[in-house]
């Protein structure tokens, strides 16, 4: 095998992992900041303060957005650019000015659709509102990214592609895939922001959710998927479980996700063969998705007491564990007769978040404090803290869940309710009364993740300081001498 | 090229390749129970697929073999595949509840408010149903409880009415709609006419007040320069033809007079009232309820607010 006799961080391109490292952590800070702060107003209404743009409606997107795409995606921009190089055992492909490209394009269209958002510019899709001029910077951002990773790959020194960079580069091609044609639509005016859709009525609805659940399965999972199968094997020091499970599982993921988006809409005015398509699709991927789940956790056999002694392993492990849960919950919710009760009620936004805290975020925090102190060389801060942030992060996590199964399961029992006289039992309104109390849970247990966020921060950040005195000692005592 | 490697902890052999110094693989075979379980849930898909619509053929779709009964509006039985239509009508044709509370409702529709009263069952449905139209129908202003909200919107459980408590003046309100209008006095009268006015409004209903204002007050409010008394009548009662207040019973249904900490605060409340005179609206529900549904909420209204006093 082809060693480089220079060091990691010569041999690769790690200035720009560090950026969007960086970048991660003050996307989940603003992001998961704006959560907890509509988290609030569901429950205190006071706090709108009659201010428009800091409104639910408004708020919302900027929340949603900073935490898929400024969080997560800054987070799998670093670990791809960082995985692919160092499994190819290549620098990153175009050179320095395009992977900086990719880092301020991505980050300022960001910016441009969150300030927009709170001044009511929007498509009005979920997860896609970002209007016509940042889908265009989105998708010439996106095609770069492609192209840097697949001329990369396309250079390694190695003879196989390892898994993750199957993941990642299938979470690549979908996402462009789904970007582009859901964001389809002719604008108004060359110099408006409106826009309109290419597809009316119950085209678009469907255009919309297969794209709304692909992102959730090719952004959220099968990239998230990609971060494991590197970080959690090189945490652990083992060897992947099962290189067979790992190819079966990825084609049957890659397969079905792309069937199942309709599951958003049962019970809507879409054509009922399109509602039981998706739904039997949604139970056929339980198992590829626990594939997952298998082999990472898997991965730890034969070095379980690893859990006791590293609070990294704690957070990748833990991360599986609710990848399992919410991936099992997903297709339950996606059978017709359980959507009747669940769809529109808050179980929905708890399991998006047993997802997307549990699982997406707890993974990325994993990883990152595995990864930022290779980058720059240095060993972290506090382990100490990494354990403080770990039980922030899963007391916030259950705290968050199991107040949504309560105000959404128990709105959805109030509302199919009938009583002696086969009157509905409550009105809509004492349903709302009825949820005030989960959500104030909801809101605190999200207070307790960004608090988690707000000690990683500061622990990531005390790692880089100590790491550029360091590099500075010699330098300072050879100016001396 | 490495060759495959055995493991000393778990004996499983890797599949050789090394990647990033560490990273191997090992040559498991996929557990036997997610394989099981996978086959499991493709022998589930198929049955969904064979009883529900599922898979487009050309301009169609396969049909399923599930079925739904039911009374087309011709009143003859149908039978068709599975589909979320045909399972509604089923249901609201079919399921205990709907069945029950149409037997409730065709009863009272064919009841007088005076039967409906004095019966106790119901009595009780419509306290049920009347519940859910007010609460999707009426709650947003008037609130849950349908004691209103000062200076917005009136209390409907006091035993005092702006249109009349009696059953059908409530239908009329429900109906029709209501303009609560009262003009604008500060074009009209100066300060000092309307403190004295207010003293007098306060006079009425035995709050403290200024005697010798008040007796000019009610020369203004009885005479040509208020006119007052046109819609509120010389003995200040009001009258249900022109939604205008009871001014001499304890109930405030604009200036929060109960709230006012002081009789100077009461004062301005009042005096504010006058100045600004009052606009409010209540929509029309004709259109928006059936038949039924707003004699329900007139017996349900009826039945949680006091007697009629007037």
């Amino acid at each position: 095998m082809a060693h480089s006799a220079v060091a990691p961080s010569e041999q690769y391109n790690y200035e720009i992992v560090k950026k969007f490292a960086i970048a991660a952590i003050v996307w989940a800070l603003a992001g998961m900041t704006a959560g907890v702060y509509i988290a609030s107003e569901l429950a205190w209404p006071l706090l709108n303060f009659d201010i428009a743009q800091i409104t639910f409606g408004r708020l919302r997107p900027v929340h949603t957005s900073g935490v898929i795409f400024g969080f997560g995606g800054n987070a799998l921009f670093a670990t791809s650019y960082y995985v692919i190089q160092r499994t190819c055992q290549v620098r990153l492909a175009g050179g320095n000015f395009w992977p900086n490209f990719t880092f301020w394009g991505w980050n300022l269209s960001l910016v441009v659709a969150g300030i927009g958002y709170m001044f009511g510019v929007t498509q009005g899709r979920e997860y896609a509102e970002p209007e016509w001029y940042v889908d265009i910077a989105i998708a010439i951002v996106w095609v770069t990214y492609f192209f840097i990773f697949t001329l990369t790959l396309m250079r390694r020194n190695q003879p196989h592609i390892y898994v993750a960079n199957w993941f990642y580069m299938s979470f690549i091609l979908a996402t462009a895939l789904l970007h582009i044609f859901n964001n389809l639509t002719m604008p108004v005016s060359f110099f408006g922001t409106k826009s309109y859709s290419l597809f009316s009525g119950v085209q678009d609805a469907m255009t919309q959710w297969w794209y709304g659940h692909n992102a959730v399965g090719f952004f959220l999972t099968a990239a998230f998927l990609g971060m494991m199968y590197y970080f959690v094997p090189k945490q652990a020091g083992r060897p992947v479980y099962s290189y067979r499970l790992s190819i079966v599982h990825f084609w049957a993921l890659s397969f079905m996700y792309m069937w199942v988006g309709t599951h958003h809409l049962h019970w809507t005015a879409i054509p009922d063969w399109t509602s039981s398509l998706a739904a039997a699709f949604s139970i056929l991927l339980l198992m590829p998705s626990w594939g997952g789940m298998i082999n990472g956790i898997m991965t730890l056999s034969g070095a379980w007491d690893k859990l006791r002694t590293d609070p990294i392993m704690l957070f990748l492990i833990t991360s599986l564990s609710f990848y399992g849960m919410s991936t099992f919950e997903g297709p339950m919710m996606s059978l017709k007769s359980v959507n009747a009760l669940s769809h529109y009620t808050d179980w929905t936004v708890g399991h998006v978040h047993s997802g997307a805290l549990g699982w997406v975020a707890m993974v990325s925090i994993g990883s990152f404090y595995h990864m930022i102190p290779r980058l720059w060389n240095t060993t972290i801060y506090s382990i100490k803290l990494i354990y403080v942030h770990f039980f922030l992060a899963t007391i916030g996590t259950i705290l968050y869940i199991t107040a949504m199964w309560v105000s959404g399961i128990g709105q959805g029992l109030m509302l199919r309710a009938f009583d002696e006289f086969g009157n509905l039992s409550y009105s809509f309104i004492e349903t709302v009364a009825f949820m005030h109390g989960p959500l104030a849970a909801r809101a605190i247990g999200g207070m307790f993740f960004v608090t988690g966020m707000i000690v990683m921060a500061y622990n990531v950040y005390m790692t880089i300081a100590r790491a550029k005195q360091e590099d500075s000692v010699p330098v300072a005592a050879a100016a001396k001498a | 090229m490495a060759k495959p490697v055995k493991d000393p902890l778990t004996g499983a052999e890797t599949t050789g390749h090394v990647w990033d110094e560490t990273l191997q693989e090992f040559n498991n075979p996929l557990p036997t129970w997610w394989i099981w379980t996978f086959y499991g849930t493709i022998i589930f898909a198929l049955v969904y697929w064979i009883i529900y619509p599922s898979w487009p053929i050309a301009s169609s779709y396969t049909k399923g073999i599930g079925t739904i009964e039911y009374k087309n509006a011709q009143g003859q039985e149908v039978t068709r595949p599975w589909n979320m239509r045909s399972l509604f009508v089923k249901d609201m044709q079919e399921s205990e509840s709907a069945l029950k509370q149409k037997e409730y409702l065709a009863k009272v529709s064919a009841a007088s408010y005076e039967q409906i009263a004095q019966d106790n069952n119901m009595t009780a449905f419509v306290r049920s149903y009347g519940k859910g139209v007010f609460g999707d129908n009426c709650a947003a202003c008037h609130q849950t409880g349908a004691n209103g909200v000062v200076g917005l919107f009136p209390n409907l459980v006091d035993d005092d009415w702006l249109w009349g408590g009696k059953t059908e003046q409530i239908e009329e309100t429900i109906r029709q709609g209501r303009l609560g209008f009262m003009p604008a006095f500060k074009e009209t009268l100066n300060d000092e006419q309307t403190t004295d006015v207010a003293e007098y409004v306060l006079s009425l209903s035995g709050l403290e007040h200024n005697a010798e204002a008040a007796k000019k007050g009610e020369v203004i409010f009885n005479g040509q320069t208020g006119g007052c008394y046109y819609c509120h009548t010389t003995e200040g009662k009001g009258l249900y033809s022109q939604g205008s207040a009871n001014l001499t019973d304890k109930v405030w249904t604009i200036a929060n007079v109960p709230a006012a900490a002081d009789t100077e605060a009461k004062l301005k409340a009042v005096k504010s009232v006058v100045l600004n005179g009052v606009n409010r609206q209540m929509p029309s529900f004709n259109h928006r309820l059936d038949d039924t549904e707003i004699k329900v909420l007139v017996a349900y209204l009826r039945e949680m607010s006091a007697t009629d006093t007037k």
